[in-house]
């Protein structure tokens, strides 16, 4: 009963649905911690304490202090079977190379991290030339920045750039000096490798490391050993995993509302037939079984086609990941059972969901559809299909709301993929009831090619309403998404750029160039105001989770006050700021000026302060003010984010000036991008897909009407007519469709609007990226004329089927 | 004696609302006997199909009752139809009668196979033998004259020994040899089988076949021939009712 020629649609929308999950599921399945090349050796791996923040925040560790490090690692190196416990001491430093940073993948955090000789034997390193750095001045560098032993360098670090000799060479990023100048570089350590002996079993070892230990850092053996995988990599890893994600959910999504589509399409052009069986005997419950074998039939073995070309295309789309920095470096596929059981299960899920509706439609079908003719679909839209629709809307625009009023990117991304699938939905189920009045809307401009033509296209797609629908859907689909999504990216983008201009009294901002900071000397050279940012953690007395990693702020107050118009002080003076003892807090803080306030700092540190002001939550971006003298002090490698100038001035090395709208602009532009690439990948997947559905079911719809073509062929229509009738019928449906997607998703734009207006407290601009709605209409558009004319072409030039 | 295996008791069929309101039945009451052979005859649009339909329970009537074997078919739910229609109806359409996907061997067997029983190939051989198709069972209804496809529909609603055989014009696309054949198979049932069959006609020559003919005319029986049915006879009896007769009989059906 199945039919090649009828499922091959359907079979294509799933194959191609299922190889999207297969390799997003692959994908994810591959994206695990690592554990770094330069702690490779080490069979255990000591971490300092968790601090107590969420997952995706990625905020490093609590260091253990100067003193606890020596302490512990004495103890650990008499456990036994350790053969040697060498604290990890990882800090700012970047080799310049002709006056400025090499343009080496920045990506790589490693890249620009520097380490104490010692920790080169939790690695294996060995040098390829020359000799260990053992005094102060002294360096070994990566043998691929081209550099000779005995040679001079300039090293960056966080104080300024220093002249250093070259006096070995390893196969390895970043820069590795004598242990003293690493400890004053990084006085707080947040690992600590073990070296064990060949003959001993590294889990009895961190048994005993464990009683050591105690609850001052967690012991790490084997694959867990990755937990002290660099925080930027941790980073990028999370961003790949909402992508791979959103983009697995979208293609199932999509899937199952293009098979369904497809599906539905399948019974109405069936119903002779299905009412047929129904009058020789089959009862409604056959034939919905019958329908549904047929998509499971076609669920499977689409199903196992998708598997296969999904864990063919993930090695090549995990590079792209890498490439574009949704995944790290050292990411690398892995083929593991579950993603490919999921796959597997996933063909027929989408088939079986997507057919529901059409089943029962099928199961409807009276025994006297056998006589009637198919093409003509009078009733167009039933009560729940109202009710369904009108709900998925309304749902849809709820979330809009949300993703309007949401104060968190994040969230307010899932919010906006949520409302756009309710919206989508709400409009596909809507739209057999609005195809009427556009199309009569439509009337005039398709009037004018010839009064015949335009009478047969409207009639066309006025009574197969359902027909008309269905290749509109996924044109709707598309374009909606396209429309609010690239919309809502750019709006937010936008609006937050103007909000942080404004926050900022400046002309100019000195930004880093090629490297992740300004160093102190740069900021000096400058002579502006600076924010040198760093983590501190606190731990409240009652109020968990400790170890909570905040944001500090050092800065200079009088020069801050200045440059910050949405500085608010609630309580106590700002110019108190002064001193190693003093912290503004902001009013959430719940603290008073004079009350303590105890700190631990990124070395290890525990420093009780004495709160001195308290401002607004939205006057600062971080969490606390310090002194930039205090924060200096206790992290010799903090880097400055920015300075604010008034005027124009050259850039020290290292930094590039811009001013300030370009900076507000950019500020964020590594995370836009990624966003606006993620962005661009969703549309991409579900433009491809909605055309491929397009076309899809103009083939199919051809086949139905072979018999209308030739017959308005044989009325005296010459052959380039009925082409032409063809491709403006589904030009038509194609514009029907993305009128209604456009509008939908408008209406989620103007919401948006309203949100971040409120929330950024200055008028936003509503910016939608026209090149790219222009491209998702053009691409359905030329396919759709693509198929249709090609088909159309066809049938007329066969002269084969004489059933037509 | 004889019982009654189909009774019709006032019944009313309406299409359509409002302006597009059409009476296709206006309360029909009869009855088809078993094991008797009726014809029903009428102007195009005189509800002939319709009344086919009603009484096969492919369709319900507006007001009135159907009873196939002492069950009354409003009772029924649509499974129950269905099963009913199964076992002991058999149906050839005007046109459009077979799953076009399926070999005429395959559509034969199709409503035994829904029922889950697997036929015998000799049954399924016979009936198309019946039919003069056995040598045709492989071939797909696209490979099928319009005729062949007729006579596959005749041979599927054989196969089942259905108790009441309808049949809307079975013989309108054949020619007068394949056209006889049809007709005397029905007959054989009639006579053979003490089944029953009720089938719709054009044709005065098919009708003479019947031991009875019902005229129908906007909905109604309007007469009734018993005795003596002979293609002359009916002709007469028809160009009577006609106040333009040439054109009403020797137009073919929609
Ligand atoms: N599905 C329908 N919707 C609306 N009207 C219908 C429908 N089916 C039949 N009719 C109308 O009902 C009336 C009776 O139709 P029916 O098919 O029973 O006629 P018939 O006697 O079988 O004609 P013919 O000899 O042409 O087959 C006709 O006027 C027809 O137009
Ligand atoms: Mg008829």
């Amino acid at each position: 009963m199945l039919s090649i020629r009828r499922s091959a649609g359907a079979f294509v929308a799933v194959a191609i649905g299922v190889t999207l999950v297969a390799a997003a599921t692959l994908l994810l399945a591959s994206g695990r911690p690592r554990v770094p090349d330069r702690l490779a050796y080490a069979a255990v791996v000591v971490q300092s304490p968790d601090a107590g923040a969420p997952a995706d925040s990625f905020a490093p560790t609590r260091p253990w202090s100067a003193a606890r490090t020596a302490e512990l690692t004495g103890r650990l190196a008499d456990v036994p079977g350790v053969t040697a416990a060498v604290p990890d001491r990882t800090f700012y430093a970047q080799a310049l190379v002709d006056g400025r940073p090499p343009a080496t993948d920045a990506r790589r955090e490693d890249a620009h991290q520097g380490h104490g000789w010692s920790s080169s034997r939790l690695g294996g390193l060995r040098l390829t030339a020359g000799e260990p750095p053992r005094q102060a001045g002294e360096v070994v560098v990566d043998r691929a920045l081209g550099l000779r032993p005995g040679g001079p360098v300039t090293l960056l670090t966080a104080a300024g750039p220093e002249p250093y000799t070259v006096t070995g060479l390893v196969d390895a990023p970043g820069v590795w000096v004598a242990d003293g100048v690493a400890a004053a570089l990084a006085p707080g350590v947040r690992a600590i490798g073990l070296l064990v002996a060949p003959s001993t079993d590294a889990e009895e070892v961190a048994e005993t490391v464990r009683g050591v230990v105690g609850g001052d850092g967690r012991v790490l053996t084997g694959d867990a050993r990755g937990a002290v995988e660099p925080r930027g990599d941790a980073r990028t890893r999370w961003i790949g995993r909402q992508v791979l994600t959103a983009m697995a959910a979208l293609a199932g999504f999509v899937t199952v509302f293009v098979v369904a589509s497809t599906f539905a399409f399948t019974v109405a052009q069936r119903r002779r037939e299905l009412g047929l069986l129904r009058a020789v005997g089959a009862t409604p419950r056959q034939v919905r079984r019958l329908v549904h074998a047929e998509a499971l039939v076609v669920g499977a073995t689409a199903g196992v086609a998708g598997l296969l070309a999904g864990a063919a295309i993930a090695p090549g789309l995990g590079r792209l990941l890498v490439d574009v920095g949704f995944e790290p470096a050292t990411f690398q596929v892995r083929y593991e059972p579950w993603p490919l059981a999921v796959s597997f299960l996933a063909g027929p899920a989408i088939a079986l969901l997507a057919v529901w509706a059409a089943s029962r439609r099928a199961a409807r079908v009276s025994p006297l559809e056998a006589l009637r003719e198919a093409a003509a679909d009078q009733r167009p839209v039933g009560r729940l299909r109202v009710a369904t629709g009108v709900l998925l809307v309304a749902a849809g625009a709820a979330l809009s709301l949300g993703t309007a009023t949401s104060d968190d990117a994040r969230s307010g991304a899932t919010f906006a993929l949520y409302a756009v699938m309710a919206l989508v939905a709400g409009a596909t189920v809507l739209a057999p009831a609005v195809v009427g009045p556009v199309v009569r809307l439509l009337r005039s401009p398709v009037r004018r090619p010839g009064g015949a033509i335009g009478m047969l296209v409207r009639a066309g797609a006025l009574t197969a309403t359902r027909r008309t629908a269905s290749i509109a859907a996924p044109v709707l689909l598309t374009v909606a998404f396209a429309v609010l999504v690239s919309g809502m990216v750019r709006t937010t983008t936008a609006a937050y750029a103007a909000g942080r201009a404004d926050n900022v009294n400046a002309g100019w901002v000195v930004v880093p160039d090629r490297a992740p900071g300004l160093s102190d000397q740069a900021v000096a050279a400058t002579g502006g105001t600076a924010l040198l940012p760093t983590t501190v953690f606190r731990s409240d007395p009652g109020t968990p989770p400790e170890n909570r990693p905040l944001t500090a702020l050092g800065v200079d107050p009088a020069g801050f006050a200045a440059a910050n118009r949405a500085l608010t002080v609630v309580a106590g003076t700002l110019n108190d700021l002064r001193g190693d003892d003093t912290v503004v807090v902001p009013a959430s803080a719940n603290r008073q000026p004079t009350q303590p306030y105890a700190l631990v700092f990124a070395d290890g540190e525990s420093v009780s302060l004495r709160v001195v002001a308290v401002v607004t939550d939205d006057s600062i971006r971080g969490d606390l003010l310090l002194p930039r003298s205090v924060v200096r002090a206790h992290d010799p490698s903090a880097l400055t984010s920015a300075v604010y100038l008034r005027d124009r001035i050259e850039p020290p090395l290292g930094a590039r000036i811009v001013d300030v709208s370009v900076w507000a602009a950019e500020a964020d532009r590594a995370e836009d991008r990624l966003v606006w690439l993620f962005t661009l990948l969703l549309i991409g997947v579900s433009a491809g897909y909605g055309a491929v559905a397009v076309a899809n079911t103009l083939l199919m719809a051809a086949a139905g009407r072979v018999a209308d073509l030739r017959l308005i062929r044989l009325a005296g229509a010459l052959r380039r007519q009925v082409i032409w009738l063809v491709t403006a019928e589904s030009a038509l449906v194609v514009l029907i469709g993305a009128l209604l997607g456009g509008a939908v998703a408008f209406v989620g734009l103007l919401s948006i609007r309203a949100g971040l207006a409120e929330q950024v407290g200055v008028p936003v601009d509503l910016v939608v990226p026209w090149s790219v709605v222009g491209g998702v209409v053009g691409l359905c558009l030329l396919l759709a004329v693509l198929a249709s004319a090609l088909s159309a072409w066809r049938s007329l030039s066969s002269r084969t089927g004489r059933r037509a | 004696m004889t019982t009654q295996t189909v009774t019709l008791t006032g019944l009313r069929a309406v299409y359509g609302r409002g302006a597009r309101r059409v009476t296709a039945l206006d309360g029909v009451t009869t009855s088809f006997a078993s094991g008797t052979f009726t014809a029903v005859m009428g102007p195009s649009g005189s509800g002939k199909s319709t009344l086919l339909h009603c009484a096969a329970g492919l369709d319900r009537p507006a007001e009135g009752t159907v009873t196939i074997d002492g069950r009354r078919l409003d009772d029924l739910g649509e499974n129950e139809l269905t099963r009913l229609r199964r076992d002991r109806i058999g149906f050839v359409f005007q046109a459009f009668n077979l799953v076009s996907t399926l070999t005429a061997a395959q559509n034969v067997e199709l409503p035994l196979r829904l029922a889950g029983r697997r036929p015998p190939a000799r049954d399924v051989t016979a009936a198309l033998d019946a039919v003069g198709l056995a040598d045709r069972a492989g071939h797909r209804p696209s490979e099928l004259s319009g005729g062949e496809q007729q006579r596959v529909a005749v041979a599927r609603a054989l196969v089942t020994r259905p108790a009441v055989v309808f049949a809307d014009e079975p013989t309108g696309a054949l020619d007068s040899a394949a056209s006889r054949q049809v007709l005397r198979l029905l007959r054989g049932l009639v006579d053979d089988h003490r089944q029953t069959v009720v089938m719709v006609t054009h044709d005065p020559t098919a009708a003479a076949y019947a031991d009875r003919v019902l005229l129908l005319a906007d909905g109604r029986v309007v007469d009734e021939l018993t005795g003596a049915i002979t293609a002359a006879v009916v002709a007469a009896r028809i160009a009577e009712r006609e106040t333009v007769p040439a054109e009403s009989v020797g137009e073919a059906s929609c």
